[in-house]
């Protein structure tokens, strides 16, 4: 569980919940934001190693289960996500910066409009399509991860610079910044926490997004959870989703301390 | 074939995964929300509280659901109960959060003076909180349906019922003639689906939404 201000979720922030004030929390660094997640999530590999050394594996078994093969296996879908969350970042944050200047505003509610009915479209459906139009592979994974966060990274940033108190830039400019001073300086500075919001989100989904690349034979943890399935061999199944579940939740966990760890100074205080 | 022959000659097939997919995603909603809500009211006026259930549905929400599915399989089996409880978890944060928010987002004042015309703890949250909590909760409700549009999908890999069966067909007949019609099929379907539940959210809101904090 981490910490930081309590917001209503919504990707388009309708202004019914904007309008509603959620509840101010602490949003400092406690020391539950350090000790709890990584406690439990040893805690939980633990009782897996314990109960795992305590089974009587059959051959099929202990070849899935041998370690080169789960430390393969967890070293693709780490950088699996981890590519496709720099490439997305790379594509969603100057789009977004780009989509918020004056010349190119009229853009941005097409956008964002797209970005609602990308919501909507299944992981699963994308990532068949583009296996069935560019085979399979690794490169086909990250092109459908990156294709399924770029826009709700892409509706983050533009709502986060949008929210910037405009009598600011104002201010900015009427002290005589530049153009991009004032970008780099004010408006990105407080668009900060919601950047980086994006960031963890993106993070979030291109693990999810990584588990189903087993499916384009681009490996990951996901092979391990389907050939559980398909062997019909629980343990396989078991070791498979709790070693996805503990790389997703380090990864959150590892987002959310960066993401209050960054956040500008000023902004430390309910967000 | 073309797209629409496909379409027209499993007309029955396709209206069948449709139905279902609507129906599981509806059904899981309703669960959903009932669950949510009730946890919102247990919680909301703790900030302690609030924080620990909005963080455990946090926690849930980022577990892939491929991996969720995989634990649920040992426990239920494959087919319809794994991709419910699937489905309800991933739903529940959205509506959880959003509750709270607009639950601990009601003025205050209104409630005193709600307390002082002599209404009782349980009018006060049926007649004055909930509904002025409504707007913030139907956006956590639309929020999660299209969530699990998606993840609904995937559950077809373990036998869910729904469109995601259209998708697996396509990609097990990898290279045959109608394995992309079949994946565009469920996926076309899945967004179109997606976009009707958000137009009757839409519509819904219009109609229920107290006329006073109308914007």
């Amino acid at each position: 569980m981490s910490g930081g201000p309590v917001r209503p979720v919504g990707s388009a922030v309708d202004a019914e919940t904007r309008a509603a004030r959620p509840p101010a929390l602490p949003s400092r660094f406690g020391w539950t934001d350090f000790v709890v997640m990584p406690v439990f999530l040893g805690l939980v590999l633990l009782v897996l190693w314990q109960w795992i050394s305590h089974q009587d594996l059959d051959p099929i078994e202990r070849v899935t289960l041998a370690w080169p093969n789960v430390r393969r296996r967890i070293v693709e879908h780490i950088q699996l996500t981890a590519l496709s969350t720099v490439l997305v970042l790379i594509i969603a944050i100057p789009l977004g910066i780009l989509l918020t200047r004056r010349q190119a505003r009229r853009f941005a509610p097409f956008a964002l409009a797209l970005a609602n009915v990308g919501q909507a479209t299944p992981a699963i459906g994308l990532l068949v399509l583009l296996t069935l139009w560019l085979g399979v592979g690794v490169k086909v994974a990250i092109i459908g991860a990156v294709a399924y966060a770029v826009l709700p990274v892409l509706s983050n940033t533009i709502a986060g610079l949008e929210d910037v108190d405009r009598q600011l830039v104002e201010a900015a400019r009427g002290i005589g910044m530049s153009m991009p001073g004032v970008l780099f300086k004010v408006e990105f500075p407080l668009a900060v926490p919601l950047v980086l919001a994006g960031v963890r989100n993106a993070l979030v989904l291109n693990v999810g997004t990584a588990t189903l690349a087993t499916f384009v034979n681009a490996g990951g943890l996901g092979d391990i959870i389907q050939d559980g399935i398909l062997l019909q061999r629980t343990v396989v199944l078991i070791v498979g989703s709790v070693l996805t579940v503990v790389l997703a939740l380090t990864v959150d966990w590892l987002a959310s301390l960066a993401e209050q760890g960054l956040r500008p100074r000023g902004l430390r205080n309910g967000g | 074939m073309s797209f629409w022959d496909y379409v027209s000659s499993r007309r029955e097939q396709l209206w069948i995964e449709t139905w279902m997919h609507a129906s599981a995603v509806f059904q899981c909603m309703v669960i959903a929300t009932l669950i949510g809500v009730v946890v919102a009211i247990a919680t909301y006026r703790s900030a302690l509280a609030s924080r620990i259930a909005i963080g455990t549905t946090a926690t849930v929400l980022t577990i892939p659901s491929f991996a969720l599915l995989g634990l649920l399989i040992p426990m239920l089996g494959l087919g319809v109960a794994p991709t419910v409880v699937a489905l309800v978890l991933y739903a529940l944060l959205p509506i959880v959060r959003n509750a709270i928010v607009g639950l601990a987002g009601v003025d205050p004042q209104l409630v005193d003076a709600a307390r002082g015309i002599g209404m009782n703890r349980v009018m006060i949250l049926l007649r004055i909180e909930l509904p002025l909590a409504w707007p913030a909760l139907l956006t956590g409700i639309r929020v999660s349906t299209q969530m699990i549009m998606g993840i609904a999908a995937i559950a077809a890999y373990v036998s869910g019922p729904g469109l995601g069966n259209e998708i697996f067909t396509g990609l097990a007949r990898l290279g045959s003639a109608n394995a992309i019609n079949a994946a565009w099929a469920g996926t076309l379907g899945v967004v179109v689906l997606a976009l009707l539940f958000d137009a009757a959210y839409a519509l819904l809101g219009r109609l229920t939404v107290p006329r006073g904090i109308r914007g």
